[in-house]
């Protein structure tokens, strides 16, 4: 390894650990969301060798995520390793939960699978052509299916378990440090507003703060919110869902 | 002359994507365009996940022309009746009641005994 590369690997390293320190220190959110910035290019090539297995590579990589941002919460400044090192094990841990929790969704008929993968671009194709959203029945006209099919096929590609971020684990080590969070947060005003999910949303991946915001504040519909950050409409709407359910999940 | 149906499932995680699949019928046979459904779809699945995961919540369904009526409950979580409060709600704050007044047309929460609640949603077709 050259000098070079060792300087700038060190360099990195120290950048981690200011970041880190200002996060559990200070709690400068700021610094967490630098941190995840950084290390996202690690979440991808992590998600990279789980692609191909019937869940869409962008859903992997925001499992993957969640995976990270529980490696930069209960990372120890004390400890002498690397972030990248500690948060490797937690973001294919969490990637594998989710295959493992989602083990019925992966065991669908491939035919369905492969309905699910066809449908998404059929939807934005009949919405541009019509102007207006397209029912089950014209998606399965286009795709010369029965609308019973079209609405499986959704389903293969929407369920999403509120479980599956969080449940599975024995371990106590393994817990999720966004749950404890969550838990303080709902004992400390439960009663007053329960289902409140500001407080995590600031968790989120940016792209999906971006979505929900869109959705949530402006009103935006699916077409449009598809449009304007470059994702097919079913993956927008898969994509609420999911963030959705997590938020959800912080809170318990 | 609307076509009622009733479906009482389970509120276990387990139990949402059969609920997903019922709706999506319906929706579908109300010839809902693919917004709407996915719309009925989150309104119905974020209720029930606020709701809890234990016993059972019973569904009924009013399907006009391009429009569906939800009545369900009575739900028995009193934390439901604040989260489902329309009024207050800040500017980026992300409530259920925000996600309703979002997705569907138009909500109304009954009390209906003992803190049991019934939640009563409307979706109208987009152009209806």
């Amino acid at each position: 390894m050259s000098d070079t590369g060792e300087a700038a690997r060190s360099r990195s390293r120290s950048e981690d650990r200011e970041l880190l320190r200002r996060l559990h220190e200070e709690g400068d959110i700021g610094a967490r969301e630098r941190l995840v910035q950084r290390h996202l290019p690690l979440v991808r090539a992590l998600a990279r060798r789980y692609a191909g297995r019937g869940e869409p590579l962008e859903d992997i990589e925001q499992v993957g995520a969640i995976g990270l941002l529980k490696a930069i919460d209960r990372f120890d400044p004390g400890r002498d390793v690397a972030l990248a090192t500690y948060a490797t094990p937690n973001v294919v841990g969490e990637i594998k939960r989710h295959f493992r929790d989602k083990g019925w969704a992966i065991r669908v008929p491939r035919a369905l699978q492969e309905l699910n993968a066809r449908m998404s671009l059929t939807i934005d194709r009949l919405t541009s052509r019509r102007g207006r959203s397209p029912s089950i029945t014209e998606i399965a006209d286009e795709l010369k299916t029965t609308p019973e099919q079209v609405l499986e096929a959704l389903e293969v590609g929407s369920a999403y378990s509120t479980l599956s971020l969080s449940i599975g684990s024995t371990n106590e080590d393994d817990a999720d440090p966004l749950e404890s969070i969550g838990e303080e947060d709902a004992h400390f005003e439960q009663s007053d507003d329960r289902a409140a999910l500001e407080p995590v949303l600031a968790r989120l991946p940016e792209r999906e703060r971006e979505i929900l915001s869109l959705r949530f504040e402006e009103g935006l519909p699916q077409t449009q919110i598809a449009e304007q950050v470059g994702l097919s409409q079913m993956h927008v709407s898969r994509l609420i869902r999911k963030s959705l359910s997590a938020m959800r999940e912080d809170l318990r | 002359m609307p076509e009622q149906i009733t479906l009482e499932a389970p509120l276990d995680d387990d139990f949402q994507p059969v609920v997903r699949l019922i709706v999506g019928g319906i929706a579908t046979h109300a010839a809902f365009g693919f917004d709407d459904l996915d719309d009925l779809q989150l309104a119905i699945e974020r209720l029930l996940a606020e709701a809890g995961a234990d016993g059972r919540v019973a569904l009924s369904f009013e399907v006009r022309p391009g429009a569906i009526g939800v009545r369900i409950g009575p739900l028995h979580d009193v934390g439901l009746v604040e989260a489902l409060k329309s009024d207050g709600i800040l500017p980026g704050g992300l409530t259920l009641a925000r996600i309703l007044q979002t997705v569907v047309s138009s909500f109304a929460v009954e009390v209906v005994g003992d803190g049991d609640i019934v939640v009563r949603l409307e979706k109208l077709a987009e152009g209806s």
